[in-house]
């Protein structure tokens, strides 16, 4: 009983800090709803580790995701025939007022609510396998111009989060 | 200079549609580069807003940060 509370609160702080540490990453990116993109960067910032590792073991440098996000947009710009790159912005302002994400950011979420139940702890893997089954969208071409087998990525993603859960339940 | 003759639409939808994304955040980028200097020349909101073509409420609610990067409001 007592473990199931301090699990339920330490995920609590695990979604607050991911929930911060993505609206960061989306402001440095001149954006100011986070997307499933800036949810994945937030993950691996998490301290647990998980979210890195799952990278790790489909042969993906995790410091590696930033540049691929601002990759993809150049690639994209480029598909079309105009070479640019964007421009250096300083970060933008937060604004006050209640929290908002990007559609794909709330879809993340959304999904992060849905399995709730399987987490026990919440760790940043599970952000990882969400993102990894995202097949469109920014963070998805992230990941192709990473070269990652985005099916591999989930598989380890689960797995990782699997153990995680075990040994939740171990102590 | 850009020939728009150059731009060519991919015809696969993902592609096509990831340069609409970017397309997207490099005129926000723009905007708000355009913004920034048009504050520092002294331009008022309500001209900014009718060089963009929308509200003076609606550039202020979108843009308003960029003043305070600006130092002014």
């Amino acid at each position: 009983m007592f473990e199931a509370i301090k699990s339920k609160l330490n995920d609590i702080g695990t979604i607050k800090l991911l929930c911060e540490r993505a609206e960061a990453h989306a402001l440095l990116d001149q954006q100011r709803e986070p997307g499933a993109e800036h949810f994945l960067l937030a993950a691996l910032d998490l301290p647990d580790g998980t979210a890195r590792l799952a990278l790790e073991q489909v042969g993906t440098e995790p410091d590696a995701v930033r540049a691929a996000i601002e990759r993809q947009y150049t690639d994209a710009l480029r598909s079309i025939g105009l070479n640019a790159n964007m421009p250096a912005d300083p970060p933008m302002a937060a604004k006050p007022g209640v929290y908002q994400a990007a559609a794909s950011g709330r879809e993340v979420m959304e999904e992060l609510a849905a399995t709730r139940k399987h987490h026990s702890p919440l760790l940043g893997v599970h952000v990882v396998g969400i993102v990894a089954g995202m097949p469109h969208g920014v963070a998805a071409r992230a990941f192709r111009v990473l070269g990652v087998d985005c099916s591999a990525l989930k598989s380890a993603a689960d797995a990782i989060a699997e153990g995680g859960r075990v040994k939740a339940f171990d102590r | 200079m850009v020939d728009l003759h150059d731009i060519t639409i991919p015809t696969d939808p993902d592609e096509a549609l990831a340069a609409v994304v970017a397309l997207r955040r490099l005129a926000d980028s723009i905007e708000r580069q355009a913004v920034r200097s048009a504050l520092r020349q002294g331009w008022s909101w309500s001209r900014i807003a009718q060089a963009l073509g929308i509200s003076k409420q609606a550039a202020h609610k979108r843009l308003s940060d960029v003043a305070a990067d600006n130092g002014s409001t």
